[in-house]
């Protein structure tokens, strides 16, 4: 997260606690001050430096119940983003070696997975990460405090040596996935409590290398995504051999003697308690802003109730005129890296008069990593349908089965394709899905076509690249009110 | 007496018996071009005079018990597959790593007095 003002502070020693007081002649220390070194902040605060500006950055972990801690870069390079897409396809290379013997390749002996290796190999690369990062801050005269920022007044920041740690439920005996990525040792069998993109990638990588993964729904998976899309995606993970266990609450988690977790859930289909035993628990119901210390309530800077996040305009402005927010602590702001370090730069500008330019948050593309992969931009059907009447729209859609799993003899069932249109003219696309391998590379092109307006005479208009998976949107021309059979059949 | 210890080395041999030698030690190394009699060098940047006269005034910064070397690449580094490069990715010389961490600082960045503090006093 980051939420930004001119500061000025002076730094003074006072029982350990840093204080950055006003400066008696009325100059500001810095221009900028960022707090928070993830994507947004690192991106806003490199930006600024470039730009002239004299900037700080403050950026601190609060270690996690475990104790994990982490460098600088934020959620996306330390426990989000990166981690998560090596450990992905660490899963993706376990399927590829199975596929493998089918080509021919002659695998002696049975195939597994060390965790200790895998783990080592992408902490190792995200250190490299954070000293990239370090270096770059340096390189570029940015200042960077390693300590928790907290605001006095709205020009004048104060670092905390001690903060308060809140211990929700039974996180005593789990972990989240602030300490997934960070283990030295395999997690083994584990339950995954959660239906958010978060904990579908890190059960469908967990299960990938080997491991029993069960995960807990309370009731629909990924939310505000594509239902239908959603869906697919969970029946493949389901036939891949990860357990869901649908409509469940965790009651309660014990640890047994030998070390085993021991969780009770209520089933609320049939009202009745189930009980299993795991050697992890993986919590992965949500992520809470770290607004708590930062006193922004005292500087009268307005979040939203619920969601505790920073209420922000168009500009990323807050209800304070000199500070502002970005990142994924902006309220109703998609939680990406791509949007945060984009908002970052334009802000860094804006702040140094050198564009008036906003953020598009619009038509951002996304892609989850789940084992098979799901690549959207734009509008889901129900939204769509919502938004503009079900008599409105056109959906198009194709189940098609990527080459490379023919001889693999790997079912491809959920490889879908469905385009959903403004019906009548040129049929103006409202939003694509794909499920398929690779589908953020499948869908970063078709989000630039997507920016442009582009309708469904355009699609159709675009001549393939064949063979391979994304051609198959070219062709699309099945639609849902036709209620012909959408399988693509032979080239 | 210091409170780090220095070490010269000449090749990857020489350099890899030195680091397993002191197992468990804060290791920080300099990697050069070879030196002649007269002090040249075909990596003039290496051997620069400002560049030692750098590198030992931030010495003082350097974790207390930790080993700084000193290492002369040898004539190995004209062969593309040479063990700096495989083993240790060296892309170039002059580099300044910490010896099992990502932590490194290549060519212009070694002339930086500020970026090699960061690098002897970071956790």
């Amino acid at each position: 997260m980051a939420a930004l003002c001119r500061v000025r502070h002076r730094w003074k020693r006072t029982n350990c606690i840093k204080l950055l007081t006003r400066n008696l002649t009325g100059t500001f220390d810095y221009d900028l001050v960022v707090i928070g070194g993830g994507s947004g902040g690192l991106a806003c605060s490199k930006e600024a430096a470039q730009l002239g500006q004299k900037v700080a950055v403050l950026d601190y972990v609060e270690p996690s119940v475990k104790g994990t801690k982490w460098g600088i870069g934020g959620t996306c390079v330390n426990v989000g983003c990166i981690p998560k897409k090596l450990m992905h396809q660490a899963a993706l290379l376990g399927t590829a070696l199975k596929d493998a013997q089918k080509y021919g390749w002659q695998i002696p002996g049975p195939i597994s997975h060390n965790w200790s290796t895998m783990a080592e190999a992408v902490q190792n690369h995200v250190r490299s990460l954070n000293w990239g990062h370090r270096v770059q801050l340096q390189d570029k005269e940015v200042k960077y405090l390693n300590i928790k920022g907290s605001l006095v007044d709205e020009h004048t920041v104060k670092g905390l040596t001690r903060t308060g740690k809140e211990i929700p439920g039974a996180v005593e005996h789990g972990i989240t996935s602030d300490d997934i990525f960070w283990l030295k040792e395999s997690p083994g069998k584990t339950l995954v409590v959660g239906a958010s993109y978060v904990a579908l990638e890190c059960a469908g990588f967990l299960t990938g290398i080997g491991l029993d993964t069960t995960v807990m729904v309370r009731s629909i998976p990924l939310r505000g995504f594509d239902q239908q899309m959603a869906g697919l995606v969970t029946d493949y993970m389901e036939a891949y051999g990860t357990k869901f266990s649908w409509r469940s609450v965790p009651k309660s988690v014990d640890k047994l003697a030998s070390g085993a977790l021991q969780v009770t859930w209520t089933d609320k289909q049939t009202g009745k308690d189930q009980r299993d035993t795991f050697d992890s628990v993986l919590w992965a119901v949500g992520r809470a802003p770290e607004t708590k210390t930062l006193s922004l309530e005292k500087v009268g800077v307005k979040l939203n109730e619920e969601s505790g996040k920073i209420l922000v305009a168009a500009d990323e402005s807050t209800s304070v005129p000199n500070i502002y927010a970005f990142g994924d602590i902006g309220e109703g702001r998609p939680e990406l890296t791509p949007t945060a370090i984009k908002a970052g730069k334009l802000l860094a500008r804006r702040l140094a008069g050198q564009t008036n330019e906003l953020m598009n948050y619009d038509n951002v593309a996304t892609t989850v990593f789940t084992p098979l992969e799901y690549g959207c931009v734009g509008l889901s059907e129900e939204e769509a349908e919502s938004r503009h009447g079900k008599d409105s729209i056109e959906v198009y859609h194709a189940f098609y089965k990527p080459l490379e799993f023919t001889v693999a003899e790997r079912d491809a069932s959920q490889c879908y394709i469905k385009v959903v249109c403004k019906r009548g003219g040129d049929q103006r696309i409202l939003g694509l899905h794909f499920t398929g391998p690779n589908a953020g590379e499948v869908t970063q092109g078709f989000a630039m076509g997507f920016q442009c307006g582009a309708t469904l005479t355009h699609l159709m208009e675009t001549v393939g690249i064949h063979p391979t998976c994304a051609e198959e949107l070219t062709k699309v021309n099945v639609s849902k009110r036709s209620g012909l059979d959408a399988t693509v059949t032979g080239c | 007496m210091s409170h780090y210890e220095e070490v010269k080395v000449h090749g990857y041999d020489e350099f890899s018996k030195a680091v397993s030698e002191r197992k468990g030690k804060d290791i920080f190394a300099y990697f050069s071009g070879d030196k002649d009699a007269q002090g040249l060098s075909w990596c003039p940047d290496c051997v620069k005079g400002n560049i030692i006269i750098l590198l030992r005034g931030e010495m003082f910064h350097l974790p207390e018990g930790s080993v700084f070397f000193y290492c002369q690449v040898g004539e190995s580094w004209k062969d593309p597959n040479n063990e700096f490069k495989k083993t240790l990715k060296l892309s170039g010389v002059p580099t300044l790593i910490r010896y099992g961490t990502p932590q490194k600082l290549v060519e212009e960045e070694c002339f930086k007095a500020d970026l090699v503090r960061m690098m002897f006093t970071e956790d």
